[in-house]
C-alpha cells in the first residue's frame, strides 16, 4: 500500500508540477536562509564551548560607577587562588595590542594581538603545548606562535623548537626565542591572540591593587554558588582595596558590589564588561528567520489545500473502499514530508551556495561540512517541524472530506477560517514592504554617507603603518625630506591619529576658567594641509614661526563654539600641564564617521601628554600614485630605518569606508530579507488568489453569460487583493517610520525621512500583486463558461 | 438483507423542515437486483447514500444484515465497506493517478489481502472484463464505457455481498450502457450479487427484479418487474 500510495503521490506532484516546483522551492528557499541563520546562531553561541571545563569558566569583571570593565588588578588572581576552596583554577590575561612583525630568513608575519597568559589561564583555555611547561620554575615568559604563523615564518622547512627569530626591524637586531607551535585556533575563541606569551607569573609579582592591567579568569568547581562566590570575592577585593589606601569610603567602592564572575558562553555575546548588540541581533536574526520559516510552511500548507479539490476525489473513493481516516492522515503526512525532505535538500544545496556570500560579507567561517555535530540533530528536527506545521492541517482538512458530497461531483471546499487568511497575507506583505522601504532607506543613508561632504578629503591619501615614534618634528624630518622628494607627493606628515573613525585620546583643557574635555591629536606641520581641511580662521602651522613646534594650538569649530570665543585666534588655553596659544581655527571635519556628531579637538604639535605620533600620511597625486607607491616601497627601508622592512600601506578612503561595514552587512541583509519576504509574500497571494479564483469560476461563467467583459472580470478578481495590499501597506509605513527613524537617529549626520522608498514599496506592492492575481485568473477567465457550468 | 424502517430525511432550515425522505420503510433481500426510480429531487440518490452509509438518515432505524447501522461507530461501519459493499457511480470516480490495474488493486490494499492472492484476483478479473490488455492505461485513456467497466471491476474484486451504483450508466452511450447492465443481471444471476441501482430508464430498471418507484421522499410504488 506505501508503494502505491508513494506513486500516486509522484504521479500528482508531476501533473501539478508548476504548483510542486513553487511550493517546494518557496520552502527550499526560506528553509536556505533558515539553515544558515541557524548556522550563523550556533557559531556565534559555541565559543569556546569545545573546551571540557566550558561551564565552570568564568570572566572577573568590576563595576565602576558608571560602566563596567574586565580590567582587574594583578595580586586578584593570587587572592582567590589562596582564599576560596571552590575556585580550581585562577588565571590571567594581557593584552598587548600593538603591531610588530617576527622575521626569519625566509619569512615575516605581522603580530597585532600578542597576548600574555598565566600557565593556568593557558590550560584553561587549552592553548599549553605541553605538560612540562607546567611544571617549569623558571619565572621567565615564554613564547609560542598559532600554527597558522609556522607556514609562513618557516616555508617549506622542517624546524625544531626552541628557535630564535628576530623581532621588529631586522636593522635593531632584537631576537626573541619561539619555544613552540600552539594548535588551538583563536577564530572561534573569546581569547584571541597570535602570539603567545607563557608565565607562571606575567604579572611577576606586581601587588598594586590601584592599576587594573589584567583580566582575571577563574575555574570552578561542579556544584559552586556563583552568587555566594562573586559576594565573597567582592567582600575579600574591598577589604585588600582598603588595605592598599582607598578610603572606606570611597564612591567607587562604598555601598556597592563591585566584582561580578562572568560565565564564559556570555563573554562573545553578551559580556557585562561590553554591549550586548551582538546578542540581540543574533536573536533578531533567528527570529526574523524562524517567522520566515514559519510563513513559508503556511505559504505550504496553503498551496497545498488549494490543489485539494482534486484529491478530493480520490479521499472519498478511498474512504468507501474502506479506508480508515488515520489511513489518509498518514498518507498526505508522508506525502507533504517527502516534499519536505526534497525541499530540504534543495535548501541545503543553496545553503552551500549561499554560505561564501555570507561569509565574505560577515566575516565569518560557517560551513555545512565543518564536521559540526549540532547539525546532526537540527536537521532532522527542522525536518519534523516543518512537516509538522506544514502538513498536519492539510492532512486533517484532506481526510476529513465527506465521500457522499465529494463523489457527488459538486465539491465546495468552505473555508471557514477566511478572516486569518487575510490577516496573514496581509502580515506577509507588510513584512515585505517593512523590508523594502527599509532598504532603500538604507540605501538613501549609505549613499549620503559615500558622496556628502566629510570636511577633508581621503581620495589620494595614503596611510603608511609604521612602529618608529616620530614624536618631535626634527625627529621626522630626514623621512619626511626623503619623501617629499618623490616626485608627486604633495605633502607628508605624522600624527597620533587619522581621520579613520577612531576616537583619539581625550584630556580636560581649561581657557579663562571654562574647563571641557577636548579630543587631543598630536600631529606635525602640514597635517591640515595633507588631508584637506578648511581653515575657518587665523592659520595654519607653519615652520616660520618657532613658537609652533612649543605652544601652538588649533582647535576645530566646535572647540571654539563650546568654549563661547567669538576670537579664538590668541587666546590661551591650558591642558596637559602648558599653556598653548591658538593660533588658529579648522572647520569641523567628520573624522570619526557619520554617526557621532563632530567633537570638541585640540591639535599641538608640542605634546606633552605623550601620545605617540606614529601615523605618517601622504598626500599623493592621483595620477602618479602608483609610481609613488612603488618607490616607496622601494625605497621604504632607507627612508624609515627604524621601522622594519615592509612598506605596509592602506589607503584612507577605504580606511574610512569600512566605517559603513556595519551599514553595508545591514543592507546586504535588508536585500535578502528583502528578495525572501516579497517571494513568499507573493508565493502566499499565489495560493490565495489560486483558490478564491477557482472558488468563483461558477461565478465567473455566469457573469461571462450575462455579459461581462474580461477587463471587467479581470479587475473583479483583482480589487479584492489590491485592497489587502493596500491595507498591507498602510499597517506597514508607520512601523516602518518608526523603525527607520530610530535607526536614523543613531547618526549625527543624516538624510531627513525619505518619501519616496514609501511609494516605491506601495508601487512594487501593488504592481506585483496585479501580476501576480493577473496571470492567476487568466486561465479562469479565458475558459468556456460551457465547460464550468456543465454539469457532471 | 436490508431492512429500512421509517427512514426519515430532512434538513432543517430557518425553522422549515425540507424533507428529502419520508418514512421509507422497505427490506431488500439477499440476491435481489433492486432498481430506484423516480423523477429528479425524488430522493434517490439520498436514499442509495443511506443504504450505503454515506449518509446518516435524520430519524429510523436501518439494519444491514442483522447490525443496526444507526448505531455502528467509524470502524464498524468502514469494516462493512471492506467486506460487504461495493460502489458504483456515475461519473466513475475512478483514481486518476492510478493505472487501471492499481485502480482495481486498491479495495483490497485496506481488505489487508497478501501480494500474490491481490495479483492473481487482479489478474482475474482483468481476464473476466477482457482488460488485460488495457491494466496499464490510466482512466483518461479509456472510453467512458471502459472507465465504467473498471469501476464495476473494482467494486467486484472485493467480493461484495452487495453493489450499490448511483446512475451507473448514466453517463454512457446506450450499447455502452446495455453491456454494464447486462453484467449487472449476469452479476446477480450467476453470483448472486444483491445489486441496488438508481436509474432513470425504464429499460434499466427492467433488468431489475423489482422497482421501487420515489416520489418527493416517498415510495409510491413498489413493484417486482415482469420477466
Amino acid at each position: 500500500m506505501f508503494r502505491l500510495n508513494l506513486k500516486i503521490a509522484l504521479r500528482n506532484l508531476w501533473k501539478n508540477r508548476i504548483y510542486t516546483t513553487i511550493n517546494i522551492g518557496g520552502l527550499a528557499i526560506a528553509l536556505a536562509a533558515f539553515i544558515v541563520v541557524v548556522l550563523y546562531v550556533t557559531y556565534e553561541t559555541s565559543y569556546d564551548k569545545d573546551l571540557p571545563n566550558y561551564d565552570r569558566i568564568y570572566l572577573v569583571g568590576r563595576s565602576l560607577p558608571d560602566s563596567k570593565t574586565d580590567y582587574t588588578p594583578a595580586p586578584l588572581s593570587k587572592l582567590i587562588k589562596d582564599s576560596f576552596q571552590e575556585v580550581e583554577a585562577v588565571g590571567r590575561a594581557r593584552n598587548t595590542w600593538f603591531e610588530f612583525p617576527l622575521n626569519t630568513a625566509r619569512g615575516r608575519v605581522y603580530s597585532n594581538k600578542a597576548i600574555q597568559l598565566d600557565l593556568e589561564t593557558a590550560k584553561m583555555f587549552e592553548i599549553w603545548p605541553d605538560k612540562r611547561l607546567i611544571e617549569t620554575k623558571s619565572m621567565m615568559l615564554e613564547m609560542y606562535v598559532p600554527s597558522l604563523f609556522r607556514k609562513e615564518l618557516f616555508p617549506n622547512e622542517k624546524v625544531s623548537f626552541p628557535r630564535l627569530v628576530g623581532i621588529g626591524s631586522k636593522k635593531a637586531g632584537q631576537t626573541v626565542e619561539i619555544k613552540g607551535i600552539i594548535n588551538r585556533s583563536d577564530e572561534h575563541s573569546n581569547l584571541k591572540f597570535d602570539i603567545l606569551a607563557l608565565g607562571k607569573d606575567i604579572s611577576f609579582g606586581d601587588q598594586d591593587y590601584g592599576t587594573n592591567n589584567f583580566q582575571t579568569y577563574i575555574q570552578v568547581r561542579k556544584g559552586t554558588d556563583i552568587g555566594a562566590l562573586q559576594q565573597k570575592i567582592d567582600l575579600l577585593y574591598k577589604k585588600e582595596l582598603i588595605k592598599s589606601g582607598v578610603p572606606a569610603a570611597d564612591p567607587r567602592i562604598a555601598g556597592r558590589s563591585v566584582i561580578f564572575l562572568d560565565p564564559l558562553k556570555n563573554l562573545h555575546l553578551k559580556p557585562m564588561a561590553g554591549t550586548d548588540t551582538n546578542n540581540r541581533m543574533v536573536i533578531a536574526l533567528f527570529w526574523l528567520s524562524v517567522l520566515i520559516m514559519v510563513i513559508a510552511c503556511i505559504n505550504f500548507t496553503n498551496l497545498t489545500i488549494v490543489q485539494a479539490t482534486k484529491r478530493a476525489k480520490e479521499v472519498g473513493m478511498k474512504k468507501v473502499m474502506g479506508a480508515y481516516r488515520i489511513d489518509l492522515i498518514v498518507q498526505f503526512i508522508v506525502e507533504i514530508y517527502i516534499q519536505c525532505c526534497v525541499a530540504m535538500v534543495l535548501g541545503l544545496i543553496m545553503t552551500e551556495v549561499l554560505l561564501p556570500v555570507f561569509n565574505t560579507q560577515f566575516n565569518l567561517p560557517l560551513s555545512l561540512l565543518n564536521g559540526d555535530s549540532a547539525l546532526l540533530w537540527q536537521l532532522p528536527l527542522i525536518l519534523f517541524v516543518i512537516t509538522a506545521i506544514s502538513g498536519v492541517y492539510p492532512a486533517f482538512v484532506l481526510s476529513g472530506y465527506k465521500p457522499a458530497s465529494v463523489l457527488k461531483g459538486n465539491l465546495q471546499t468552505s473555508y471557514k477560517t477566511f478572516w486569518l487568511r487575510n490577516a496573514l497575507l496581509a502580515g506577509q506583505f507588510s513584512i515585505a514592504v517593512i523590508f523594502i522601504v527599509g532598504l532603500f532607506i538604507i540605501n538613501d543613508q549609505l549613499k549620503y554617507m559615500r558622496t556628502e561632504d566629510t570636511g577633508f578629503k581621503t581620495g589620494q591619501v595614503v596611510y603608511i603603518k609604521n612602529i618608529q615614534f616620530y614624536n618631535k618634528p626634527k625627529d621626522f624630518d630626514q623621512a619626511r625630506a626623503r619623501i617629499i622628494k618623490i616626485p608627486g607627493v604633495n605633502h607628508v606628515t605624522v600624527s597620533s591619529d587619522i581621520p579613520d573613525g577612531s576616537k583619539p585620546g581625550t584630556s580636560i583643557y581649561k581657557l579663562s576658567n571654562k574647563a571641557l574635555s577636548l579630543d587631543f591629536l598630536d600631529v606635525d606641520f602640514d597635517y591640515f594641509e595633507t588631508l584637506n581641511i578648511k581653515l575657518k580662521e587665523g592659520r595654519f602651522f607653519s615652520r616660520d614661526f618657532y613658537a609652533d613646534s612649543v605652544n601652538s594650538a588649533i582647535i576645530n569649530e566646535t572647540a571654539a563654539a563650546r568654549y563661547g570665543l567669538v576670537n579664538p585666534v590668541g587666546k590661551i588655553i591650558r591642558g596637559c600641564d602648558m599653556d598653548y596659544k591658538i593660533v588658529g581655527v579648522i572647520k569641523d571635519f567628520k573624522a570619526q564617521g557619520f554617526e557621532r556628531a563632530v567633537e570638541p579637538a585640540i591639535y599641538a604639535i608640542k605634546n606633552p601628554c605623550n601620545n605617540r605620533k606614529t601615523k605618517i600620511i601622504v598626500n599623493i597625486d592621483q595620477n602618479r600614485m602608483a609610481a609613488v607607491l612603488a618607490t616607496l616601497k622601494s625605497q621604504w627601508s632607507d627612508i624609515n630605518k627604524l621601522d622594519g622592512e615592509d612598506f605596509r600601506y592602506e589607503f584612507l578612503d577605504e580606511l574610512y569606508g569600512r566605517l559603513f561595514k556595519k551599514q553595508e552587512q545591514l543592507q546586504s541583509v535588508f536585500f535578502f530579507a528583502a528578495i525572501l519576504t516579497i517571494f513568499i509574500a507573493i508565493l502566499g497571494l499565489f495560493a490565495f488568489s489560486a483558490f478564491t479564483t477557482n472558488n468563483r469560476i461558477k461565478e465567473i461563467s455566469i457573469r461571462k453569460i450575462l455579459g461581462a467583459t474580461d477587463l471587467q472580470m479581470f479587475k473583479l478578481l483583482n480589487v479584492f487583493f489590491i485592497w489587502i495590499v493596500l491595507i498591507a501597506n498602510l499597517i506597514a509605513w508607520p512601523l516602518v517610520y518608526l523603525l527607520a527613524r530610530q535607526w536614523l537617529a543613531m547618526f549625527a549626520y543624516r538624510i531627513d525621512m525619505p518619501f519616496f522608498p514609501f511609494l516605491i514599496a506601495g508601487i512594487v506592492s501593488i504592481t506585483l500583486t496585479l501580476l501576480t492575481v493577473t496571470i492567476q485568473a487568466g486561465k479562469v477567465v479565458k475558459m468556456s463558461p460551457v465547460d464550468a457550468l456543465k454539469y457532471e | 438483507m436490508i431492512e429500512l424502517k421509517n427512514i426519515e430525511k430532512y434538513y432543517a432550515n430557518k425553522g422549515v423542515k425540507s424533507y428529502i425522505l419520508r418514512h421509507v420503510t422497505t427490506s431488500i433481500k439477499e440476491g435481489e437486483f433492486v432498481s430506484i426510480m423516480g423523477p429528479s429531487g425524488a430522493g434517490k440518490s439520498t436514499l442509495l447514500n443511506i443504504l450505503g452509509m454515506l449518509e446518516d438518515p435524520t430519524y429510523g432505524e436501518y439494519e444491514f444484515m442483522g447490525e443496526n447501522i444507526t448505531s455502528l461507530n467509524e470502524r464498524k461501519r468502514i469494516e462493512l465497506y471492506r467486506n460487504h459493499i461495493g460502489f458504483v457511480f456515475q461519473a466513475y470516480h475512478l483514481i486518476d493517478e492510478m493505472t487501471v490495474a492499481e485502480n482495481i488493486e486498491a479495495p483490497l490494499l485496506y481488505k489487508k489481502i497478501g501480494g500474490s492472492e491481490r495479483k492473481s484476483r487482479v489478474a482475474d478479473v482483468l481476464d473476466r472484463f477482457n482488460m488485460v490488455a488495457k491494466k496499464d492505461l490510466f482512466p483518461n485513456q479509456l472510453s467512458g464505457g471502459q472507465q465504467q467497466l473498471v469501476g464495476i471491476a473494482r467494486a467486484l474484486v472485493a467480493q461484495p455481498s452487495i453493489i450499490l451504483a448511483d446512475e451507473p450508466t448514466g453517463n454512457l452511450q446506450s450499447a455502452q450502457a446495455l453491456q454494464i447492465m447486462d453484467l449487472f443481471k449476469k452479476l446477480n444471476e450467476e453470483e448472486g450479487i444483491t445489486i441496488v441501482q438508481v436509474t432513470h430508464s425504464e429499460i434499466n430498471a427492467g433488468y431489475g427484479s423489482r422497482i421501487l418507484h420515489l416520489l418527493d421522499g416517498v415510495i409510491k410504488e413498489d413493484v417486482a418487474t415482469t420477466v
